[in-house]
């Protein structure tokens, strides 16, 4: 941050310099900004910065700055319109749509941003071209230019593509997301027929508000609890799982070993969303397991040990909360250790043996060998990708949803924040905005989520990667 | 500054991008403003007049999305009117193109972007108002080949007003809900009330009931009992569940579902243990009208709901009554041939076709008359106990869990007062 500030600065103390002492090209820049160029014999690069300059404020003039104008208030004309009963049309006023108004407004201010940073860099540039012309030194034609990207500029080549997508798939819609938050966008204020307007932090409030009507707080703690439980204990599962696992079947005493690691892929080749609906419907109150267990006495039993009380029908596997948590958790283990176990082989494989050999030579038992030396080394190569799946967890959508999709909650103050005890962040963000189109409510919870993952993220791998770790296994 | 340049360069790709997106939208808008302005109206036409007009000032191909459920039945039947409908104005090239959406989405399905959506769509009766408030309905202003007033029951066409405003052209009227039941094991007196039924379900060693944790049967019960739930103009609920009627009714339920026999299923469940021959009575509706009679053969039956005591006294449990309609997109690219269309597939003949297809009962007098039915007799005899659901969001989660509460036994004055709290909750 104070890096960028710093190149801020001087690239504008830059600017101011440039514009005292340039000649009449670098002042002319200012208005044409290919003038430099041209100034130079440069004329291909004046030209396109000059066709630059006339497409981007022709485009901020005549497509953003209706847009802008309006970004104070997203909109004041309603549409109406008149059917004609007669001809059988229909008119319709010119009305503002409020969602086109943010998301151009949001791109028109980005643009312009761009623009300032490309018309100081300009003049500057221009700038130095004149203080190499004063010097004899090489000024690049066109040619040279073109040539620079595929040799000393490549990176710019090779990065020109990524830098494009994570600003349209990533700062845009994220910008956007943040700015919904602070609106009235729900099912009350749809455009493009309903205006929505800026509402301040009242919606953050709402988050943090518990009464007997608003109950987003409660919720909220709830929710972000067993979200952040859910996501630790998946991850904390499936991988020691997927160790052993993958160290059962890399035992030497183990034989067939391509028979069992297959019949572990092939719970991977099925497709997640055909499996957990299954699961889904052979846990549920009526499912095949519960009529089972039902048959077998398992119900009984559990009725007996004091688990379920004497007045269940059956076993809420899916249908109550911890019994839900719980199962979530198992079918979550299930279905994830393959990966893992995966994962696991191929650093098994490569663990340095010397390191091994000489464990067992100084009489370590297989125990301490895997506690002392395999665990060590497969958690240092790991690591970063643990905490990547902790985030992916945390926003574990799949698991979650299509195994609870029926339940019912039974905690009045959840169900009125519509959330349910099972609900992660993600999945109480989706039913806000797919079923209750509370699109405000979701963006903040959306905000919520991100700042935990940043956070989560940035804490833990500067952490990690930081620390001159890697000598400790060479 | 050479990646300056660049990623200032990629910005304005983006913005020329952006520029040719809005642009041609623009003169979309402005072209079907200016057809709308040319078409020469004369004073005091009749209807007519105004599809003579309308086949005058088209041009080109009409392009009409139409969509609805994808169950085979609707699909072929709605195929062939779309054709009869399109042969009707020979000098018109149509194009109508049928979407599959499941009614239980289309509110969904067509507010995910109301521009792209089917221009004519048929919804249930409780997305009405969802779809009004989006604007996603186009006012039913006039009607050219018939009068809805005149054909069809007056409570389904008021049910498809909204604000004193008519938005949905009626289709069916059978989308409520009544009992089924195996007439070969239970009596008439059985299925009077749900305490002689689950009483005998019980002796049977059968299955009976109702989807409780589901706000839309859990209202029969507290309607019935004498409670009241009602809609205010800002979208928030009126509801006194919690008072005296509501706590004793809540109660009587709790007594009732504690039966062994007494069962709380999703329709995927019911169906299955339908097939298992388990159930003997459940509270369904017309969509399931070929399960349960091939499930009960010869056995199969249908009446009003059942009786539940409250406060020692009978009382008949109530109902939403439902409908279909069929709906023009607000923003349809033809509004007068998707207002056409939408008239041909809810006229007297085409009820027809359709009940004949699927079975659902008719909205339209003519073709009522013509439909009979178990299923039809039992929601006709429901009918004075079933209301129009008006009601707001926020009623849903509550009373879900509300009934999730009933079921589970947990029912006290403090779990209906926060349910009643949450279903009147404010709506900003």
């Amino acid at each position: 941050m104070k890096n960028l500030l710093n190149k801020l600065g001087s690239s504008l103390k830059a600017f101011g310099h440039s514009v005292v002492s340039g000649d009449i090209w670098v002042k002319l820049s200012l208005i044409i900004m290919g003038a430099g160029y041209f100034g130079r014999k440069q004329i291909m690069r004046g030209i396109l910065m000059t066709l630059l300059e006339v497409g981007v404020i022709s485009s901020i003039v005549g497509v953003f700055m209706p847009y802008m104008s309006k970004l104070n208030t997203l909109g004041t004309v309603q549409r109406e319109e008149i059917f004609d009963i007669v001809t059988m049309k229909k008119t319709v006023n010119d009305y503002d749509n409020s969602l086109l108004i943010l998301l151009y407004g949001i791109i028109g201010i980005l643009v312009i941003l761009a623009f300032i940073a490309l018309y100081i860099a300009n003049v500057n540039a221009v700038y130095r071209i004149q203080k190499m012309a004063e010097e004899g030194e090489h000024i690049n034609s066109f040619k040279d230019d073109i040539a620079s990207f595929k040799n000393e500029r490549f990176h710019i080549t090779l990065l020109t593509l990524p830098s494009l997508g994570v600003i349209l798939i990533n700062v845009i819609p994220i910008l956007f997301m943040v700015c919904i938050a602070f609106t009235n966008y729900d099912e009350n204020h749809q455009p493009p027929t309903y205006l929505f307007t800026w509402v301040g932090i009242k919606n953050f409030v709402n988050l943090f508000t518990t009464s007997q009507t608003i109950t987003f707080g409660y919720a909220f703690v709830r929710v972000l609890a067993w979200t952040l439980i859910w996501a630790v204990l998946a991850t904390a599962t499936t991988f020691l799982g997927g160790i052993l696992l993958a160290q059962f079947i890399n035992h030497e005493d183990t034989h067939l070993k391509g028979m069992w690691r297959t019949l572990f892929v092939i719970t991977i080749g099925i497709p997640q969303f055909v499996t957990l609906l299954l699961i889904s419907k052979m846990f549920g109150d009526n499912g095949i397991v519960n009529t089972m267990c039902a048959n077998v006495g398992i119900l009984d039993f559990f009725k007996h040990i004091g688990l379920l009380s004497p007045g269940d029908a059956c076993i809420p596997f899916l249908s109550r909360p911890g019994w839900v948590h719980v199962s979530i958790i198992l079918v979550n283990i299930w279905i994830g250790i393959p990966y893992q176990m995966l994962v696991a082989t191929g650093i098994l494989m490569n663990i340095p043996s010397d390191q091994i050999e000489s464990a067992k030579i100084d009489g370590a038992n297989k125990f301490q060998i895997f506690w002392k030396i395999t665990m060590p080394y497969v958690m240092f190569i790991t690591g970063p990708s643990l905490i990547q799946s902790v985030i992916a967890n945390i926003n574990n959508f799949n698991v979650i949803y299509l195994l609870t999709n029926n339940y019912a909650t039974g905690n009045m103050y959840m169900a009125n924040s519509h959330a349910k005890e099972c609900d992660l962040l993600i999945t109480w963000l989706f039913t806000l905005t797919n079923e209750y189109s509370n699109f405000k409510m979701a963006s903040v919870i959306g905000i919520v989520t991100f700042v935990i993952c940043a956070a989560l993220s940035l804490l833990t791998f500067s952490r990690m990667i930081g620390g001159d770790k890697e000598g400790v296994y060479r | 500054m050479k990646r300056k340049l660049v990623s200032a360069l990629l910005v304005s790709t983006m913005a020329v991008t952006a520029f040719v997106g809005c642009g041609s939208k623009a003169e979309e808008t402005s072209e079907s403003t200016a057809t709308a302005n040319s078409g020469d109206a004369s004073e005091g036409a009749s209807s007519e007049d105004a599809i003579a007009n309308l086949i005058a000032a088209t041009e080109g191909t009409v392009n009409i999305d139409l969509w609805c459920s994808e169950t085979e039945q609707y699909q072929t039947v709605m195929k062939k009117l779309c054709d009869d409908f399109a042969a009707q104005y020979p000098d018109v090239d149509f194009n109508i193109t049928l979407g599959a959406v499941s009614e239980a989405d289309m509110k969904d399905r067509v507010l995910e972007d109301v521009e792209a959506a089917a221009d004519v769509f048929v919804f249930p009766d409780d997305q009405l108002e969802a779809l009004v408030k989006a604007g996603a309905l186009n006012e039913v202003a006039a009607q050219y080949t018939y009068d809805m007033n005149e054909t069809d029951t007056p409570a389904t066409v008021e049910a498809a007003q909204y604000d004193g405003k008519q938005y949905g052209y009626p289709f069916t009227a059978s989308n409520g809900y009544f009992l089924y039941y195996d007439k070969n094991q239970l009596s008439e007196e059985d299925v009077a009330s749900w305490e002689a039924l689950t009483a005998k379900a019980e002796e049977l060693g059968k299955e009976v009931g109702c989807e409780t944790a589901n706000g839309w049967y859990l209202y029969g019960f507290f309607q019935g009992a004498g409670c009241t739930l009602t809609e205010n103009e800002d979208q928030s609920n009126n509801c006194d569940w919690n008072n005296e009627t509501g706590l004793a009714a809540a109660e009587s339920l709790q007594s009732i579902a504690s039966s062994k026999a007494y069962k709380s299923y999703g329709n995927d469940d019911l169906l299955a243990n339908l097939n298992d021959g388990k159930v003997v009575a459940y509270v369904s509706g017309t969509w399931n009208v070929n399960a349960f009679s091939e499930a009960y053969g010869d056995g199969y039956a249908a009446t009003k709901l059942p009786t539940f005591k409250v406060n020692g006294e009978d009382k008949q449990m109530a109902s939403y009554s439902g409908y279909k309609f069929v709906g023009v997109n607000a923003y349809a690219e033809n509004t007068g041939w998707s207002m056409l269309l939408a008239e041909y597939l809810t006229n007297a003949t085409s009820q027809e076709a359709v009940y004949e297809a699927t079975g659902e009962g008719p909205s339209n007098t003519e073709a009522l008359a013509k439909a009979s039915s178990p299923a039809l007799d039992a929601l006709a005899a429901q009918s004075e106990f079933a209301q129009l659901q008006r009601v707001g969001g926020n009623y849903w989660s509550p009373a879900e869990s509300l009934g999730k509460n009933i079921l589970d036994g947990k029912v006290s004055q403090k779990v209906l007062d926060d349910a009643v709290a949450g279903i009147t909750q404010p709506v900003e």
